[in-house]
């Protein structure tokens, strides 16, 4: 702000601004050039000057007011300017147009005429306004605004520009002519006018200050105020002048500052003049630097801007105008939220800015001390460093609780700028969540639903990858459940006595599980290099979480007050208690939570719906009961096939009729999952993976409920009783089964194995009597329809069809005239196709997340087939036998021998099926030895020694038996083509291992150690031997019994678990990994390999880290571990497996496949 | 009347919105009604408040499940017949 002249004050006292009156001037219509010019020469008389500059003014208010209608005035004007156009012999720089004004504006200011430079201002900006519509003067217009430029009238203006604050009538009419010079024939002379800033923008600041004073008349208050020209002056420059211009405009602080000082009292076109300009010639100017954007967008302005919420627009005086407030909001979410607008700056998500969350931390230290040896963990609990300091400051001063639109931006800083979640909560003392039925309490509710529902941001630190620490807890926490919404004031929320108050907070109660459950399992990543540093930061986030969220126990006490008929209540209050058994089990079951009485009443209320309720309603009490089956599969005490005085039925089949007898089109594939899941472990049908379950019982179901509604309502009591007894004594049934077995034709040869059968059947063939005893007709007469199509479709299921046909005819004796025999196979296929149809096809949405719950959306994979795989992985074997090679040798030299592989042919017939081939091959190798050794071959000494050795082995493990081992073998070959180049990286560990002892152990793979385990023997080798050693064990795994020397137990571990560690190894080459592939694609190729894998190496899940690493480097190496799983799980004993892993193979493998 | 599976993901968010919202001012009527008469609620800000703060709930239904309930009253009109009546009558 301009310094306030303090002549004339009152000392202490208030200062008022002196009154200035003014005269008005006399002034005559203008009618020839000739009688213009006259009355614009110089005259020294200040009255005569301002009538002939009054004349002037209203001439071109005139000609600017009517536009083209007055050809013969702008014709008047034109001779007028020609007539003062100076000679284009005088020198460019001191060519003076309008010479007689411009003498008359300097005559003046010697004794200071205010009235008369007032006049010339006013009559030059209006002047050059004029000339800037007409494109024939525009030449002429710019000779004015150069000369403006020279020396003596830029001292008239800079002395204009700081004439005291009262004289506005100079000070307006200056800026304006400024602004129109600056804007004139698209900023020609914006430069020079900029070149010239000591004069220019002299008082620039202050006359931003000044602003119309409340005594002042209608008329005067109407018009701009010396603020309005100035800001409209330096918005003119800011659009005009170039980048590193701005820049030097934008750093004079005090400018900037007083741009944005009395925004909110400024005119509605002036602010929207203001906003407008700074978007589009700084804010999202490229080329102005990102200083001098951050210079203009402090927290000041920030803060001034944001007081336009509250601007007070009169929209009936200028309905055609933007609302202000929405245009202060949108300015605001482009300045805060767009990186290259200045303001917002690159944080690191959920790391605070003194955190390295890359840091190599002695391993030692992270062992024996956890997360206590990350100085930092806990050092942000009352207090995070942020970079985004601007903001920061910027959003202690907005109000998101008490509107929507400040909310909203709040909201998008937070997305855009995560780390200051936590940070705002912190510094915010004054907000608390205190439940009170208000609008500010709804309004802080609103804002903390926003707040929670925001996504974590990508791997914590917004980077590509996670990093190798956990970010600090409380950060985390603060973004789950921010500081207000502690635990004391959650449970008075939930308790509260009015039900809104509690519904608001349990909304954001579901939201905030949500979110901790995305937490930990970003923390359980499988990419993680230190896994159980982060496996620890997630229990602890799960601590602070119970820490700050209500207990169960409030949380179930919440779901009892709510009344039956709020429906939408009840879903989001069974929405977070379902969460709680899924996220944080070791918590909700805590409680002895009994969910029966629950699903009685949800499924009582079902029942008694009313023919005018909604069926959206329904709907959502659907989803309520959805909500309450997925607690009672989490909670160990619910009793599925208890009954009561309260129920006819158990759970287990209300919830089946539910099923049955649902309206079509009301999707029931949870329920159907759930009844699933309860039959299979409760024993009532098989529990391997290829059966389908209940389906069978739904499907004959079904059916009966198509041909005869009735039916099925008398069969459920009789059906409710077996499935009851079934599901309580299941061995009894099996034992049942035993029995039959030995009935049936041909079965008891195969064993139980091969007779899998639902026990539920027998159960139902167990109580038949009773239903015969009874003579209830209309249950038998039900029971004739549904067993021959239950047991037929139980048939087509892939049980057992001998066993179910003397089940059958058991069954037949009951009933007087026997039952009808089973449905065609087509029949039955037919329709437990049509049932799986049905219930499969509204599982779309659940299947595109696995049971992992990793979204596998969006995700266009292209599956490499096994073809393809087979050509990527399969290599030949190289130890085939060749016989010829027995015979060949002999006629070819010892370097024939050695560097054209005859004697690696001769090495691989001792793996021949043939003990004569191998015994020959002995003989010959012995032979090959000795021809050797005599020779002058160079590495004579060593090939003769490696021969040997071999030959003494292979006669020690008894050539005669058996072919040699594969490893000891591919070895031989191997190590052959390394003896004979002496620079080769291994030659020195071969012969190491030669002299070593004259017979090598079967039972080991040769040299491994020493590639593994021990120093490379040259600088720099490592991958090089390491390449020699996977292709040698490649060839040495070719039949079960060479696998089992890869896994089995050894010193340092199997050797398939040490390879397997190898992939670890990030910077190990594509080659290598893809040999390493090879490698597990011929283990697979091997009886039992597979399973071996699987259940000993947990190969899956290998592979299953092994596309998370690359997934987002290489597509195609991705897709190689992801085919290269389907044929392990191809391949490999599934029910072994399926046991192994209680399923979870089967899920991951079977999962993956569905996308 | 266009058919429910039809609708686009925008169609069934809006009557999702409508629904949920006469939903939650059924079940909170007493407490919307207390909400305006206290001293806070100044018609022009407050009233797009609460509303906005009401149906933000519906960000904690999936899509798939917003259409479920939103598409069950045309699956059950047009199974309003023998079968969808008795549905559960007898439990």
């Amino acid at each position: 702000m301009g310094k306030r002249n303090s002549h004339g004050d009152f000392a202490g006292g208030p200062r008022k601004r002196q009154r200035i009156v003014h005269e008005a001037p006399t002034s005559e219509d203008v009618h020839t050039s000739r009688q213009l010019r006259q009355l614009l020469a110089f005259d020294s008389d200040g009255v005569r000057a301002r009538h002939g500059l009054q004349s002037f003014k209203l001439f071109l208010d005139e000609l600017l007011a009517g536009g083209d209608s007055h050809p013969d005035r702008l014709q008047i004007l034109r001779e007028y300017l020609d007539s003062t156009t100076p000679s284009e012999s005088e020198d460019e720089g001191s060519r003076v147009y309008l010479s007689d004004i411009m003498q008359t504006w300097s005559h003046a200011s010697q004794p200071s005429n205010d009235n008369v430079i007032s006049a010339v201002v006013v009559a030059l900006a209006l002047l050059l306004k004029l000339l800037s519509q007409k494109l024939e003067l525009v030449p002429v217009g710019l000779g004015i605004c150069r000369t403006l430029l020279q020396k003596r009238q830029l001292e008239l203006i800079s002395r204009a520009l700081s004439a005291d604050k009262g004289k506005a009538f100079i000070i307006s009419p200056t800026l304006r002519l400024l602004k129109e010079a600056i804007s004139f024939d698209g900023g020609a002379v914006a430069k020079p006018i900029f070149r010239a800033r000591a004069f220019t923008l002299k008082s620039l600041a202050r006359n931003m200050g000044i602003v119309h004073i409340g005594e002042q008349d209608e008329e005067a208050a109407k018009r701009p105020s010396a603020r309005t020209n100035a800001v409209l002056f330096l918005l003119n420059a800011l659009k005009f002048l170039h980048p590193e211009a701005k820049k030097e405009l934008l750093s004079q602080r005090d400018v900037v500052s007083a741009l944005t000082r009395d925004l909110k009292q400024d005119p509605p076109y002036l602010v929207i003049q203001l906003l407008d300009t700074l978007r589009d010639y700084v804010l999202l100017d490229d080329k102005v630097p990102r200083e001098a954007k951050s210079s203009l967008l402090g927290a000041a302005t920030l803060i001034r801007i944001s007081s336009l919420y509250y601007y007070r627009q009169n929209t009936s005086t200028e309905p055609s105008l933007p609302s202000i407030p929405d245009k202060a909001h949108d300015f605001l979410m482009n300045a805060c939220t767009t990186p290259s607008c200045g303001v917002l700056r690159q944080d690191m998500g959920l790391y605070p800015r003194e955190t390295d969350p890359d840091a190599t931390l002695p391993t030692a230290e992270l062992e024996e001390l956890g997360l206590e040896a990350i100085v930092w963990m806990k050092r942000f609990k009352t207090e995070v460093p942020v970079r985004n300091y601007v903001l920061s400051n910027f959003l202690q001063n907005l109000r998101p609780w008490s509107s929507t639109k400040q909310s909203e931006l709040v909201t998008a800083i937070f997305k855009a700028a995560p780390e200051l979640v936590a940070d705002f909560f912190i510094n915010n003392k004054s907000f608390t969540f205190e439940p009170k039925l208000s609008t500010t309490w709804i309004g802080y509710a609103a804002f903390l639903f926003n707040a929670v529902m925001l996504p974590i941001p990508d791997y914590f630190c917004r980077g590509s990858g996670f990093s190798e620490l956990p970010p600090p807890t409380s950060i985390v926490i603060d973004n789950i459940l921010p500081l207000p919404l502690n635990q004391k004031v959650l449970v008075r929320c939930l308790a509260h006595k009015s039900k809104m108050v509690s519904f608001f907070a349990t909304r954001i109660l579901v939201l905030a599980v949500q979110k901790l459950d995305t937490a930990v399992r970003m923390h359980q990543d499988l990419s993680h290099f230190n896994k159980s540093l982060w496996a620890e930061a997630a229990r602890r986030l799960v601590d602070e979480f119970c820490q700050r969220s209500p207990s169960i126990i409030d949380m179930i006490n919440s779901y009892r007050s709510i009344s039956e008929d709020d429906i939408l209540h009840r879903e989001a209050a069974s929405h977070l208690l379902r969460l709680c058994y899924e996220v944080i089990p070791q918590v909700a079951l805590m409680a002895k939570f009994d969910v029966s009485p629950f699903l009685e009443t949800a499924l009582r209320r079902l029942a008694k719906r009313e023919q005018s309720e909604d069926p959206k309603d329904i709907a959502l009490s659907l989803k309520q009961l959805e909500n309450l089956l997925a607690i009672a599969g989490y909670s160990p005490g619910m009793r599925w096939f208890s009954t009561s005085d309260s129920i006819t039925f158990s759970p287990f089949t209300a919830l089946l009729r539910v099923y049955v007898e649902a309206p079509h089109g009301v999707a029931l594939t949870k329920v159907w999952r759930v009844l699933d899941f309860v039959a299979m472990e409760h024993q009532l049908v098989p529990a391997y993976t290829a059966h389908p379950g209940l389906l069978p019982l739904l499907g004959a179901l079904q059916s009966l409920n198509k041909s005869s509604a009735k039916s099925v309502l008398e069969i459920w009591p009789f059906l409710d009783k077996c499935l009851t007894r079934c599901a309580t004594a299941p061995i009894k049934y099996l034992e049942m089964m035993q029995t039959i077995i030995q009935e049936a034709p041909g079965l008891p040869s195969q064993g139980i194995s091969a007779a899998v059968i639902s026990p539920i059947t027998f159960a139902i063939l167990e109580q038949l009597p009773f239903a015969e005893k009874a003579a209830n007709q209309g249950v038998l007469r039900a029971l004739k329809k549904f067993l021959p199509t239950f047991i037929g479709l139980l048939v087509a299921a892939g049980e057992s069809r001998p066993l179910l046909e003397v089940a059958l005819s058991k069954m037949s004796a009951h009933f007087t005239k026997g039952l009808d025999g089973l449905p065609s196979t087509e029949a039955a296929y037919e329709l437990l196709a049509e049932v799986k149809h049905v219930d499969q096809s509204g599982d779309s949405a659940a299947k595109k997340t696995n049971p992992l719950g990793r979204s596998r959306e969006g995700q266009t994979i292209t599956h490499i087939d096994d073809e393809e795989l087979q050509e990527v992985l399969d290599i030949t074997d190289s130890l085939s036998v060749d016989n010829s090679a027995l015979t060949k040798w002999a006629s070819k030299t010892v370097d024939e021998l050695v560097d054209e592989g005859y004697a690696v042919s001769l090495i691989s017939l001792l793996v021949s099926e043939h003990a004569s081939i191998r015994k020959e091959a002995l003989i010959n190798i012995l032979k090959m030895a000795a021809k050797i050794k005599q020779s002058e071959y160079d590495e004579k000494e060593q090939v003769w020694l490696l021969l040997s050795e071999l030959a003494e082995t292979a006669k020690g493990g008894g050539v005669g038996d058996g072919p040699l081992p594969s490893p000891v073998v591919a070895f031989a070959c191997h190590a052959v083509r390394m003896l004979k180049d002496p620079l080769s990286v291994l030659y020195p560990k071969i012969n190491g291992f030669l002299t070593r002892g004259p017979v090598w152990s079967l039972d080991r793979l040769p040299l491994v150690d020493e590639v593994l385990a021990e120093d490379p023997s040259a600088v720099d080798s490592y991958y090089a031997q390491l390449s020699w050693l996977l292709s040698y064990l490649l060839d040495s795994l070719r039949t079960d019994q060479d696998l089992e020397l890869f896994h089995k137990k050894r010193a340092n571990g199997p050797l398939l678990e040490r390879l397997l560690a190898l992939a670890g190894n990030s910077y190990m080459r594509l080659p290598l990994r893809i040999q390493l592939l090879k490698l597990l694609y011929r283990a697979t190729g091997i009886k039992g390999g597979s399973t071996t894998l699987t259940t000993r190496f947990g190969i899956v899940s290998w592979l299953e880290a092994q596309v998370a690493w690359c997934q987002d480097r290489d597509g195609r190496e991705a897709r190689l571990y992801e085919a290269l799983r389907r044929r392990v799980w191809e391949t490999c004993d599934r029910e072994r497996v399926g046991e192994w892993s209680r399923k979870g193979a089967v899920v991951v493998v079977e999962g993956e496949n569905e996308t | 009347m266009k058919m429910a599976e039809n609708k686009s993901n925008q169609e069934i968010a809006a009557e999702f919105t409508s629904y949920y919202l006469q939903r939650v001012t059924k079940e909170f009527a007493e407490d919307l009604d207390k909400v305006r008469s206290a001293d806070d609620f100044k018609s022009d800000a407050a009233l797009p408040l609460l509303i906005n703060a009401l149906q933000q709930g519906t960000a904690l239904f999936s899509p798939e499940e917003q259409r479920r309930i939103v598409t069950a009253e045309a699956a059950a009109a047009t199974e309003e017949s023998q079968s969808g009546k008795k549905y559960l009558s007898t439990i």
